[in-house]
């Protein structure tokens, strides 16, 4: 049998290179293409849905808001919504405004990581580098408005917990001025620099049948030529009040999902401007029980990574009967089997990180498996990533001789 | 496309759901609770000829005597139908991987966590919990309880810190 | 201390060589750390190297809580961290198991699998308080000296 006909089962998984354990992903490989994948996940379970129940509302708040550490304003307002709803509880204007900010400023920091954690899959760590520095002002800026980087606590039944000062509104149009020249420089890399459309173009692919058919969500989806977004389709907080374009794209490959992301990266300044333009005055909320009602309802939200669904359910008490997360991420893993179907080894890692998946689940391992009698191979997931940068430098692209346009600068 | 209200009464009436078994919470969210024996035609029915083609997720819920489930349909336009059943403990019910293929991880889910059957779910990786978790022990069930509630007080005087510098908390 | 621990010690006060095991849970604290290494904070001009084998290893940093499945793994990676062992614990998972203490596959902190030099707080833990930590652990080892 020649090497070509051999299927090597490469088990890409456990978190470390010193230890073995279960994989996530069992690759088969037919020479450097890959045959099929078989997945498993499961391993970052905390047991949260549980915690739910055994903790107040507002405890539960700080409890969901950790479930990611991207999106975790994402989570603690879809959940919040969900709680509201139940409660028969309406939001003063402002507050409502308030959340869409941070939100939006939330998929800013999160595209934008995405982007450098993209270039450095593919061997443009100038990227990572650049994408970083530049997200800096957003997290910053997050900070100065709730008091941290991460995990904002900004959300409290009936509303928010703290106001935007008009002081800091001009401050927030300077990020989103200085951040869409940025952008600008990146779309333009992204449209006009040959070595990285190469890279990244036929990468992936994901026909607009599969991501129907697999229920594929978000920027992954858009740029299958999917029309969703549930800030447009169902709106929440204050997106019915503002205009914004929903990106689509039909590449289908890894290429489409960079342009997408680039995109709404554009359409968040814009949406951006319109709210802080037409910001009520007012209340920031409003008073709520701390039992909420028997009940129950269905809250969804366009996270950065695609459509977050949070089902809660109360029973009159203090403490949710029940409470369902189904984050992004999850609609879209056998979306990913389908895209490494029939590619290469080498691009596994750009195609994985594509879908923007929780940093851990990029944290993976590659085992390759000679086969039976024969003697494994450890790989590490940073091994893979530089065997495919090296793979593409052998083909003639070299993404780390990219200049970055009008790179310099604070 | 038939507005909500419309969606209401065609469900109401085709399958002569009985008082009270269809609501309409708002413009884009309508709750049908559906008996277990009708629970395919009227998936069906939502799925193939009113277009609910996206499947948000399945919720399980542990209601003593019985499991209930959820299914959460959506379609373009933003319209979500919550179709709800539920079955005895011990009894099982049919996948849906059928329509649809990305069912399959929501359907463990429910096996894992409230020890539901899932008849036709086809072989694969449980989720979500780990491979060594013990039999018979679905977290989400109302009487279980974990074996330890409470945190163990930490083991570390084997490496106390050597110097003023590192002990400590850190300022910010 | 004999010669040899002396030219160890040394080694690690120029450029300590880090180990980063992250246990999962949300992540925000592996970000703020990458972010510590982006130009902003600059993390690498302490001489701080991330490297990818205990065996290699001067400072082991630890993110997120201790779960049931990654308790053993993380007690066999700590035996392979050649001596003398520093073990950091960065965020307030691994320091206590943070927001999730409680939840039934989470144990607590990393001190409930292994022992613990230093504690860097913080929910996630800042890219400034990341530094802080290694440059007070950093300096605890030059006065081991």
């Amino acid at each position: 049998m020649s090497d070509m006909d051999r299927v090597v089962t490469v088990p890409i998984g456990p978190q470390h290179p010193a230890l073995k354990e279960p994989e996530s992903f069992m690759v088969d490989l037919r020479g450097e293409k890959i045959d099929a994948v078989r997945m498993r996940f499961g391993y970052n379970h905390r047991g949260i849905e549980k915690g739910c129940e055994q903790r107040s509302y507002t405890q539960d708040l700080y409890l969901v808001e950790r479930v990611c550490g991207i999106c975790s304003f994402a989570h603690s307002t879809a959940f919040i919504q969900a709680v509201e709803e139940i409660a028969g509880i309406e939001l003063p204007k402002r507050a409502t405004y308030i959340r869409t900010i941070i939100a939006e400023l939330e998929r800013i920091h999160s595209h934008l990581l995405w982007l450098g954690v993209a270039g450095h899959e593919i061997g443009f760590d100038t990227l990572l580098m650049y994408t970083w520095r530049d997200r800096e002002q957003v997290m910053i800026l997050l900070a100065r408005l709730t008091g941290n980087r991460v995990n904002y606590g900004m959300n409290t039944v009936g509303g928010v917990r703290r106001d935007i000062a008009p002081e800091m509104i001009p401050e927030i149009l300077k990020v989103v001025d200085s951040l869409e020249e940025r952008t600008k420089y990146y779309i333009d890399m992204g449209t006009r620099e040959q070595t990285l459309i190469q890279r990244l173009s036929g990468v992936g692919k994901l026909s607009r049948e599969d991501a129907l058919r697999l229920g594929t969500v978000g920027p992954t989806a858009r740029a299958s030529g999917v029309d969703r977004d549930t800030r447009r389709d169902d709106p929440y907080a204050a997106y019915s009040e503002v205009s914004f374009k929903v990106i689509i794209d039909d590449h289908c490959d890894v290429y489409g999902r960079t342009l997408v992301r680039l995109g709404e990266l554009m359409e968040t300044y814009s949406i951006l401007r319109q709210l802080l333009k037409q910001i009520p005055e007012g209340p920031i909320a409003v008073k709520a029980p701390r039992r909420i009602p028997e009940g129950e309802a269905v809250s969804r939200y366009e996270a950065p990574r695609g459509e977050d669904v949070h089902y809660v359910r109360g029973n009159g008490s203090e403490k949710p009967e029940r409470v369902k997360v189904r984050a992004p991420t999850l609609a879209n893993t056998q979306s990913v089997s389908k895209m490494l179907e029939d590619g290469y080894l080498a691009d596994l890692p750009i195609v994985i990180a594509a879908i923007d998946p929780c940093f851990s689940c990029t944290d993976r391992m590659v085992r390759l498996n000679e086969g039976s009698g024969g003697e494994g191979r450890t790989m590490g997931w940073e091994e893979v990533t530089r065997y495919g940068v090296q793979w593409h430098k052998a083909r003639g692209l070299d993404l780390s001789k990219i200049k970055i346009p009008g790179g310099g600068g604070a | 496309m038939m507005d909500i209200q419309a969606l209401a009464t065609e469900l109401s009436t085709r399958f002569a759901l009985p008082e009270g078994a269809v609501k309409v919470q708002r413009a884009t969210r309508l709750w049908v609770e559906v008996d277990r024996a009708m629970f395919s035609e009227v998936f069906d029915y939502t799925v193939k000829s009113l277009g609910f083609t996206i499947l948000c997720t399945i919720t399980g819920l542990d209601l003593g005597a019985d499991l209930g489930f959820i299914y959460h349909l959506a379609r373009d336009g933003g319209v979500m139908i919550n179709l709800k059943t539920r079955c005895p403990k011990a009894e099982s019910i049919r996948t849906v991987t059928s329509y649809f293929p990305c069912a399959d991880i929501y359907e463990r889910e429910l096996v894992d966590l409230f020890g539901a059957r899932v008849e036709g779910l086809p072989t694969g990786a449980r989720y979500p919990l780990p491979e060594d978790w013990p039999e018979g022990e679905h977290p989400l069930l109302k009487d279980w309880k974990p074996k330890t509630t409470e945190a163990p007080a930490p083991t570390s005087e084997a490496h106390a810190p050597t110097s003023e510098a590192a002990k400590g908390a850190v300022s910010e | 201390m004999g010669v040899f621990h002396r030219i160890v010690r040394w080694a690690q006060r120029k450029s300590p060589w880090i180990l980063h095991f992250n246990t999962g849970a949300c992540n925000a604290c592996d970000i703020e750390i990458i972010a510590a290494l982006t130009p902003r904070f600059d993390l690498e001009r302490l001489g701080v190297v991330l490297k990818g084998t205990p065996r290699h290893c001067d400072i082991l940093a630890c993110s997120g809580p201790v779960t049931k499945q990654i308790k053993d793994r993380l007690v066999r990676i700590y035996e392979q961290v050649p001596e003398p062992k520093i073990v950091v614990a960065i965020g307030s998972c691994a320091t206590s198991g943070g927001v999730f203490n409680g939840l039934y596959n989470v144990e607590g902190g990393i001190d409930q699998a292994i022992p613990v030099t230093a504690y860097i707080p913080g929910c996630p833990a800042s890219p400034q308080a990341i530094i802080d930590g290694f440059v007070k652990v950093i300096k605890s080892l030059e006065e081991k000296k």
